[in-house]
């Protein structure tokens, strides 16, 4: 029985080994050993993000004791071994962004996008907040990207940002909110023509009255210019009136409107 | 609205190559170096106390200047580390230890002396000419630093304002102490704990807008 928990722990052991090998092998593929192109900084960036690489495969080398409890503990080392290849795999890919590798810098924000998705998603529950709490944060981190250090861990350096872009989110919301009322149902009925449809045709049937009390040619004048919106030249066509009579009988016309119309509100 | 997967199309479209900041430690001794830079200008420009020599036996006068210089050093390397995003907070506690010395020590004869009344009347005191010394340290050590954590301003402007604010105070209490024979350390306190409480409301009302003409802006299409 214990020799199948020593025997089980190192299976497992094992193959997380062989599991983060591949994983290692590609990130190690896409590392420019030597590059005449670069320059001191970069090299420094690179290097670094070697030397990370390399302590980080002396971590995954398998150890074959005969450990109590080994199968358990295997299993915890099997999960923590997952995300730490992913972790070294961004620092890595930052390095390179750095240094001017767009290929690097478009899989490092694609990788990283979903991530952030679920840190966004603890702060909101809209979508469209949730979009733009991610691209807020990818934008900041370009805009400060040379504040990375590729010795250090990539994973805290981005929670810190993601953080205080999603706390300064929540804040300037909270701000927005407080000066901000949401239109109701009432709202936006009141302003709507057919809600005032009473009070519109009250005063449609006010003016035709007023219109009715003036003289015939003040009221042809008014209707052709002002109701029916005819230039002057056409009003003129269809009355047979010259243009200065149509102005004049207008302009009496819209005089006598106004001590008919103030005449009957005072009533 | 441009979508997520655009955004990364258009970051990482040629994205230039950015050198990395030096460690902050080693960007901390380049402001203090600037700071004793400016030290020595004043003091070649200005020079130092008369009785520099005898006051240099006071314990007392001692123990203020090592305060106020250790909480300057501590204080910048403490806003160096925390103007970074992967930085603990607990740095701000870095320069406490100096600084209560400093403030055990504390002295307010300055504003007391702010104008000398005299029987021919008044006329600007001492503390007119240490209130010129303190203008003229710390605003290019507040630039300086200003300039040199700019990339804090998304992430966390006022603390790093304060206790960048905290750094330059100590160097100008130092300056004042070596040049004038005043004791003007509430004035320096008032002055740029003052300034560094404007400067985080300012901070804390416009955001990063106080930041815009120095700070990287998050925006497309623009390389830091």
């Amino acid at each position: 029985m214990i020799l199948r928990g020593w025997m089980s722990g190192v299976t497992l052991a094992t193959s997380s080994f062989v599991a983060a090998l591949p994983q290692v092998t590609v990130i190690d593929k896409n590392i420019p050993l030597v590059s005449a192109k670069r320059n001191r900084s970069t090299e420094s960036a690179s290097e670094r993000s070697v030397c990370a690489l390399n302590s980080g495969l002396r971590r995954q080398s398998p150890r074959l004791t005969i450990v109590k409890g080994a199968a358990d503990r295997a299993a915890t080392t099997a999960a923590s071994d997952a995300a730490e290849p992913r972790e070294l795999d961004w620092s890595i890919l930052m390095a390179r962004a750095q240094a001017g590798d767009s290929a690097a810098y478009r899989r490092l924000l694609e990788e990283i996008a979903p991530y952030l998705r679920s840190l966004a998603a603890r702060y909101h529950n809209d979508r469209s907040d949730i979009e733009d709490a991610v691209q807020d944060t990818l934008l900041t981190l370009h805009a400060i990207r040379y504040t990375y250090d590729a010795a250090r861990p990539f994973g805290p350096w981005l929670v810190a940002i993601a953080n205080r872009r999603l706390v300064d989110r929540l804040r300037r919301q909270g701000r927005l909110r407080a000066r901000e009322t949401p239109l109701t149902p009432t709202h936006e009925t009141f302003p709507e023509s057919r809600t005032n449809l009473e009070g519109e045709l009250s005063d449609r049937y006010a003016v035709e009255a007023a219109i009715q009390k003036l003289p015939p040619g003040e009221q042809q004048a008014i209707r052709l210019l002002k109701l029916k919106e005819m230039s002057l030249k056409e009003a003129a066509a269809a009355s047979g009136m010259s243009i200065g009579a149509l102005k004049a009988a207008t302009y009496r016309a819209v005089k006598s409107l106004k001590t008919i119309l103030s005449r009957s509100e005072d009533k | 609205m441009i979508t997520t997967p655009d955004l990364i199309d258009t970051l990482a479209t040629n994205v230039p190559p950015v050198r990395t900041l030096r460690r902050p430690t080693m960007r901390a001794a380049g402001w203090v170096v600037f700071a004793a830079l400016i030290l020595g200008l004043l003091s070649v420009s200005e020079g130092f106390r008369p009785d520099l020599v005898s006051i240099l036996r006071d314990p007392m006068f001692d123990l203020r200047v090592a305060g106020a210089l250790f909480t300057g050093v501590l204080a910048a390397a403490a806003a160096f580390m925390v103007s970074l995003p992967d930085r603990s907070r607990l740095w701000l506690l870095l320069p406490l230890p100096a600084l209560a010395l400093w403030l055990s020590t504390i002295g307010y004869q300055c504003i007391t002396d702010w104008i000398s009344v005299e029987p021919e009347g008044m006329h600007l005191g001492e503390a007119a000419q240490c209130f010129a010394t303190l203008v003229l340290t710390s605003a290019p050590l507040s630039l300086a630093m200003l300039i040199m954590v700019r990339y804090a301003a998304p992430l966390r402007p006022v603390t790093v304002s304060l206790i960048g604010s905290l750094a330059v105070a100590g160097f100008t209490a130092v300056a004042l102490s070596l040049f004038h024979a005043i004791d003007a350390t509430l004035m320096i306190l008032v002055w740029n704990l003052g300034t560094a409480a404007i400067f985080a409301a300012l901070a804390g009302a416009l955001g990063k807008k106080m930041f815009a003409w120095v700070g990287p802006r998050p925006s497309i299409g623009r390389s830091t």
